[in-house]
């Protein structure tokens, strides 16, 4: 991935040496006006590196759905900016923000969305025939590509109906990864698994991210995933807290410490970074 | 397998109802039409129970039963063509009956050559008919008709136009609409038609192959004294002018618009529940960027595929159907051309019902999946 970044750029964010592939300043989002008014998203900055792999916890309502919207190009935002890629997305018109998507953004949801009627094979075929235009030869070589690289290429000829909600939840993130994304947006994609499955999903995407140069935005509740991620960002009422693991444990009640951290080869968790 | 069809397949108890409407919309067209046509086939019943493959009559003649007349010496023409194996005079026209109890009826003569295999004579006369029609003033009509020209066995007389005819005979099967078909010889024809002896109805022909016919008439048309058809063309002619003229195609139409409007009501709320049911699905993908248009061609697929499973559908249950229909009696004629269009009007209707149903996909929002 080769992206020409300008260390001090035009959007007016200082990202030295073009390292961060998304940032965000000042956003804000409220819903509602007047007695109903809530401020879901509230002075909200942050920033993820290229091919990192971060994660974002809070509360139920603490608008981590609404701020993963913002950044991918979803909900716009009442003030402030997104810069991904150089690009600031939210001064995009509708259709060039839709090619950036299109190009860039893939999307892994709790609810695995896939279509009950097609294959897991046909799942991953459709988004390359239909997103990158790729002919039937082409989807089905990359899809084999994705579904082994998933474990899943003897499941290719199932339904969603047929596969467990670990396996769905893979095909999902095959269909997500087929279009070799630079932004992979997760939200909540372990709450409905066990964890044995959910700690698969998270190790899927944390490869999506070293591996392939993905930049990775996963929305949990579960802190026994933070050992598996680069950063981790804490939300309390649409704010940004001091994201640190003493924090998490203190809300979680879950010890991260060394001695339940399981064994990841050349990981060197880097939380608590704003 | 294309992704339209593969979810229809899947879903396709869900897309049962508008397979149904479908199905309903082109037989209500297709057995409407067929009954007309049926019903006005009865007007080209002179063209489509004789063995002629060429047609000639007065210019611009509309019907077979609306022929003026013509000089016999226009045979001449026809019998120079090479292809022609045999010609024939033939009159046809409506004329008066005077009943013996007082009143006249409106009926048609036809009058025509009478041995074997004579080119005018309907095949409903047989051998020993025909030779009783020689005898002059001697006429054969259809039992149906008895009644309404107060006929009540053969050898009754009766008046036509002035002259006393005899029924020496009757068809079974030959059932009228304007008027009773009264059959004869030619020479007996020509008084009941009030004609002069050098004038006729029409030149009948036939080729040595039948195929010939349509050139045959093609080169007949560069004269504009006489309106030259082959037999196929002058029957569906001869229906159509009936069809048209009675405004039975108006009540048609308000039946057949109708069925089309339930169709695609129908068949449009199938496919508008269908897609709203994956409308989480399509999301996701309009997330990832993939443009409307493909879930909007998915959707027409689908109603395309709607319409044609329909149409196989319905085709069995015309036939059948016409079927039931001429056991009762009642003739539905069902030829390609009509199936052909209904099945045309129906797949239209279908598209048009996938264009109503795109407006579930407005309802579609990305964003939404994020909560
Ligand atoms: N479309 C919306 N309309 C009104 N309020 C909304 C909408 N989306 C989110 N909210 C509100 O914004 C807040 C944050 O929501 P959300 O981002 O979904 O939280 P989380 O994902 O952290 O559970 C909540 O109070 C929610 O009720
Ligand atoms: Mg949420």
């Amino acid at each position: 991935m080769s992206i020409g970044h300008k260390s001090i750029s035009d959007n007016g964010l200082r990202n030295p040496a073009g390292a961060y592939s998304i940032q965000c300043r000042d956003l804000m989002k409220s819903f509602g006006t007047g007695e109903m008014l809530t401020v879901a998203i509230n002075q909200v900055s942050l920033e993820i590196k290229h091919g990192e792999i971060a994660l974002m916890m809070g509360p139920s309502g603490s608008g981590k759905s609404t701020l993963l919207a913002m950044l991918s190009g979803l909900l716009h935002p009442d003030s402030g900016k997104v810069v991904a890629l150089g690009q600031e997305i939210w001064k995009l018109p509708e259709t060039e923000l839709e090619r950036f998507r299109l190009r860039h953004c893939s999307f892994i949801f709790q609810g695995y969305n896939l279509f009950a009627s097609l294959t897991a094979r046909q799942q991953l075929e459709l988004v390359a025939e239909w997103g990158d235009g790729a002919t039937k030869k082409e989807a089905r070589k990359k899809t084999d590509e994705i579904l082994c690289l998933l474990d899943l290429a003897k499941k290719g000829h199932l339904q969603p109906g047929e596969l467990s909600g670990g396996e769905k939840q893979r095909v999902a993130i095959g269909r997500a990864l087929i279009k070799c994304p630079d932004f992979c947006f997760a939200d909540e994609p372990t709450s409905a698994l066990d964890w044995a499955h959910g700690e698969q999903v998270i190790d899927l995407l944390r490869t999506a991210a070293h591996k392939r140069g993905c930049t990775v935005l996963i929305v949990a509740h579960d802190a026994r995933i933070i050992p598996y991620v680069d950063k981790v960002f804490y939300l309390e009422d649409g704010k940004l807290q001091d994201s640190n693991p003493e924090g998490l444990t203190r809300v979680f009640g879950h010890q991260t410490g060394t001695g339940s951290k399981p064994e990841i080869p050349g990981h060197d968790a880097q939380t608590g970074t704003i | 397998m294309s992704y339209a069809l593969t979810i229809l397949w899947y879903d396709r108890q869900r897309y049962l109802p508008g397979v149904l409407a479908v199905s309903f919309s082109a037989l209500l067209i297709a057995l409407q039409c067929g009954l007309l046509l049926g019903l006005f086939s009865i007007t080209s019943l002179p063209i489509d129970h004789t063995n002629a493959d060429i047609w000639i009559g007065a210019p611009g003649v509309l019907s077979v039963d609306l022929g003026r007349p013509i000089r016999e010496a226009t045979l001449a023409r026809l019998e120079n063509q090479p292809e022609i194996e045999r010609t024939e005079i033939y009159l046809q026209g409506f004329s008066y009956w005077s009943k013996s109890d007082g009143g006249t009826e409106l009926c048609m003569v036809i009058g025509s050559r009478l041995d074997e295999n004579a080119l005018g004579k309907v095949n409903e006369l047989t051998k020993d008919l025909y030779e009783k029609l020689e005898e002059p003033g001697a006429i054969v009509i259809d039992e149906s008709d008895m009644e309404r020209l107060s006929i009540k066995a053969i050898g009754d007389v009766a008046e036509v136009a002035g002259n006393r005819v005899r029924v020496v005979g009757m068809t079974k099967t030959l059932k009228s609409l304007a008027g009773p078909y009264v059959f004869c010889s030619v020479t007996t024809a020509r008084p009941l038609l009030r004609v002069f002896p050098d004038q006729i109805t029409y030149v009948l022909g036939k080729c040595k192959d039948p195929a010939d016919a349509k050139t045959v008439v093609a080169r007949l048309r560069e004269n504009n004294n006489f309106s030259a058809f082959t037999s196929a063309e002058f029957s569906f002619r001869s229906r159509w002018h009936w069809l048209t003229k009675t405004k039975a195609g108006i009540a048609l139409g308000y039946a057949a618009a109708l069925g089309l409007l339930v169709g695609a009501v129908v068949t449009s709320q199938t496919l508008y529940s269908a897609t709203m049911a994956s409308l989480k699905e399509f999301a996701v993908l309009r997330a990832m960027g993939i443009p409307k248009w493909r879930m909007q061609l998915l959707v027409m697929t689908q109603s395309f595929w709607v319409g044609i499973s329909g149409i196989v559908l319905a085709f069995p249950a015309v036939h059948g159907l016409a079927e039931l229909a001429d056991r009762l009696g009642v003739r539905v004629e069902l030829p390609f051309w009509l199936l052909g269009g209904a099945a045309t009007v129906t797949i239209s209707m279908a598209l048009f019902a996938g264009l109503l149903a795109l407006r579930s996909l407005k309802s579609m929002e990305p964003a939404a999946l994020l909560r």
